[in-house]
């Protein structure tokens, strides 16, 4: 008997067993590499329009696989889609941009180190994207350390831009305290007055609570208890927390995005919460790309949200049409189901654009014009139009944060219906931020 | 005080919960069992098997043609992965055999999403309805599931015990130099045990699937969950698992009564950690005499 299984004479024929010979390995490796060479000697598209100009390199930080890949696919998709205009069009100061892209599977520390990739061995010149608040917050420090100026994308805890802001790092977009503000009035006087929060059990999760605990009490309502749902819990644990949702409560509001928010929403529609209580809840809970999924689940869902993909008054304007247009055609490229627009693309593209209108107005060049560039983008106002479609937008300069209009909508025949629009002014909270000393 | 009526609700959602897990588990506990292989890609056979379900369903717009024709499927790729990617490692550091399947649980997750997109698929529950369960209104459904995770484990012990494939597959689990000498064509075992593994997955994820929604990333918390379960009911053994499955999960759904949703998850590896400590070949294994 043979010593090793495999050698056994009945198992000889289970399996390839010719033989691989040097000359061949060499001439299919000198193949395999003539085919990469070449591959590599032809320019990219924006090249021959720019001739030798020296392109802007962008380091895009993404979850493309891992439990946030879903979100993290659309949000490069805004990126990718305001970086072909930009090119389309002359580029920035007749440079174009070159997006460098590093996935950090979901994952926090890899996130940290592909930062460090991304700024020591890539050298580029600006960074942008995020998406997960937990990895915001690890790459942070990264960008602050080589002074380079992190453009999030999608982030939305609050203490990026309260407790742990950073000179370098801009939130273009809103965050939870402004959401609430907007929010809190129309959840107490049009839908409930008792409520019970579900909320994901980590950074951004955590924060957005405690922002609508705090306006929700101010505007005249109750939180009458809060359960926390850990982040890429499995669906027999949510249906487990579900199950202890119980008290006198007549509004349910959920705090989740991706995969969890599905998840809760299935499990409490199908232990009858829904029947018991209004639904209602972060716009991420009913993003344009869940709504297919859930179907009558999610239908009179009530939420607020930067972004809708809808086009009636006051989004039915030519740039929302082309943004929400061109949006869906690359958005059918990594999903055949060619879902709308979400807040995660909406936020990426007007990031890059703001990234645009800085460097434009600030002569960037480089790392080493990095406070330049924060000078300029400090305080920035932007109107409506092809470059930000979503709105008007300010920058505010203590903090870094931007304030906007926002959304008010619900779920109406698997649809978001507009409600309600509140004024960019009337989401403004104090800025909570000091600035580390250079 | 915690009221009764709750903790009856967990108990329940604990035996469902129970099921549905060792449905994934008794696949991976059936392959380590016979292959001495320690399957990492099990939770995306559950999730590919899930995504097929949905293009099927998508097709016929039947549920239960869906879950057959995934099944069938995932059989086949399963049968095809095994003589591909595993059966070349026979015989080699159990290491090898776990970076392998490591290796496809990548590929297969990876593809899924660039197959499928990121954007979560719908199948429809064949059952709706509700029944009056205490304070909460239980989906009759989540019965369903329960029920036929049984009948599907049910099913397989049979055909182990009185088929005679089943004997062979007994036999090569005992001793396979020794199945071989019988003239039992262990390799092909092998594959037809992968096969029906992966089915197993398949028909978990199709049946799981209307419940959360058919997504890319769906098979790690089984696969964690179903080596927790493996590990604590013996590694192995088929019987041992499905205890174990609804033992922890009855534990993780009693505890989240008491500690947050964060904590009663860690309940299912402290009973791992235990286990590997005081009885590290299984709670449910009879002792040796």
């Amino acid at each position: 008997m043979a010593e090793r299984w495999q050698d056994e004479a009945w198992a000889k024929d289970m399996w390839w067993s010719g033989k691989t010979t040097r000359r061949r390995l060499l001439g299919l490796s000198a193949t395999a590499a003539g085919a990469l060479g070449a591959s590599m000697l032809v320019p990219a598209p924006w090249r021959a329009a720019f001739g030798q100009a020296k392109p802007f390199k962008i380091g895009v930080l993404q979850p493309l696989t891992g439990t946030a890949a879903a979100g993290g696919k659309t949000a490069l998709v805004g990126t990718q889609l305001a970086t072909d205009r930009i090119n389309r069009s002359g580029g920035i100061n007749g440079r174009p941009v070159e997006l460098v892209v590093a996935d950090y599977e979901s994952k926090p520390d890899v996130g940290r180190r592909k930062a460090e990739k991304l700024l020591v061995e890539d050298k580029v010149d600006i960074g942008e994207g995020g998406y997960l608040s937990n990895v915001c917050l690890a790459c942070m420090p990264v960008f602050e350390e080589h002074k380079t100026i992190w453009m999030i994308g999608v982030c939305l805890d609050t203490t990026i831009t309260t407790s742990k802001c950073s000179r370098y790092v801009f939130r273009p977009f809103d965050y939870a305290p402004s959401q609430a503000v907007a929010f809190a009035p129309y959840l107490v006087n049009k839908l409930a007055k008792k409520w019970h929060i579900v909320f994901l059990d980590y950074a951004w999760g955590q924060t957005t609570r405690d922002a609508y605990v705090e306006q929700i009490k101010k505007a005249g309502g109750e939180i009458v208890g809060t359960t926390g749902i850990l982040l890429g819990a499995p669906a027999d644990t949510v249906t487990s927390s579900v199950s202890n949702i119980r008290g006198n409560f007549d509004g349910v509001f959920a705090i989740m995005f991706g995969a969890n928010a599905v998840t809760f929403t299935n499990a409490a529609y199908e232990l009858g919460l829904f029947k018991k209580a209004k639904y209602a809840g972060d716009g991420a809970v009913a993003e344009s790309t869940h709504l297919a999924t859930l179907g009558q689940k999610i239908e009179g869902f009530t939420g607020v949200n930067r972004y809708i993909p809808v086009l009636t008054k006051p989004l039915d304007t030519p740039a929302h049409k082309k943004f929400f247009d061109e949006a869906r055609v690359k958005l059918k490229q990594i999903d055949p189901s060619g879902p709308d627009p979400d807040r995660y693309v909406q936020s990426n593209f007007e990031a890059m654009n703001f990234l645009k209108l800085g460097i434009q107005k600030s002569g960037f060049r480089d790392r080493e014009d990095s406070m330049k560039l924060i000078e300029a983008l400090e305080g920035m106002e932007v109107k409506e139009g092809d470059d930000f479609p979503q709105g008007d937008k300010t920058l505010r300069k203590e903090d870094h944060q931007a304030f906007l209009r926002q959304f008010i909508f619900d779920i109406h025949n698997n649809k978001h219906r507009l409600l309600e629009v509140v004024a960019k002014d009337k989401t403004v909270v104090p800025p909570a931020c000091t600035f580390a000393k250079a | 005080m915690i009221p009764f009526d709750q903790i009856l609700v967990q108990i329940v959602n604990g035996l469902v919960n129970g099921m549905i897990l060792a449905l994934v588990a008794s696949g991976l506990t059936l392959i380590f069992g016979i292959m001495d292989i320690v399957n990492f890609a099990h939770g995306e056979l559950f999730m590919l098997g899930a995504y097929i379900g949905t293009t099927v369903f998508l097709t016929t717009g039947n549920f239960w043609v869906a879950l057959v024709g995934s099944v069938v499927a995932m059989a086949v790729i399963g049968a095809v992965l095994q003589v591909a990617a595993l059966r070349p490692l026979v015989g080699r550091d159990p290491l090898t055999t776990i970076l392998a399947t490591f290796g496809l649980s990548l590929v297969i997750q990876n593809y899924a999403l660039w197959q499928y997109g990121p954007v979560p698929r719908r199948i429809i529950a064949p059952v709706t309805g509700h029944f009056p369960l205490f304070y909460v209104e239980y989906p009759v459904y989540r019965l369903v599931i329960a029920l036929l995770s049984a009948a599907i484990i049910g099913g397989l012990y049979l055909f182990m015990k009185h088929g005679k494939h089943g004997i062979w597959i007994r036999a090569t689990t005992q001793d396979r130099v020794m199945a071989a000498a019988m003239g039992i064509p262990v390799p092909w075992v092998h594959t037809v045990v992968f096969a029906i593994g992966a089915a197993m997955a398949a028909a978990s994820g199709v049946l799981y699937g209307p419940t959360i929604g058919v997504n890319h990333a769906m098979g790690f918390d089984f696969t964690l969950r179903a080596f927790v379960v493996v590990v604590v009911g013996g590694m192995g053994n088929l019987g041992g698992s499905i205890l174990a499955s609804i033992f922890v999960s009855l534990l993780e759904s009693l505890a989240s009564i008491w500690v947050s949703p964060a904590q009663a998850i860690i309940v299912a590896f402290v009973a791992l950690i235990l286990t590997l400590l005081v009885r590290p070949t299984g709670l449910f294994v009879p002792t040796p005499k």
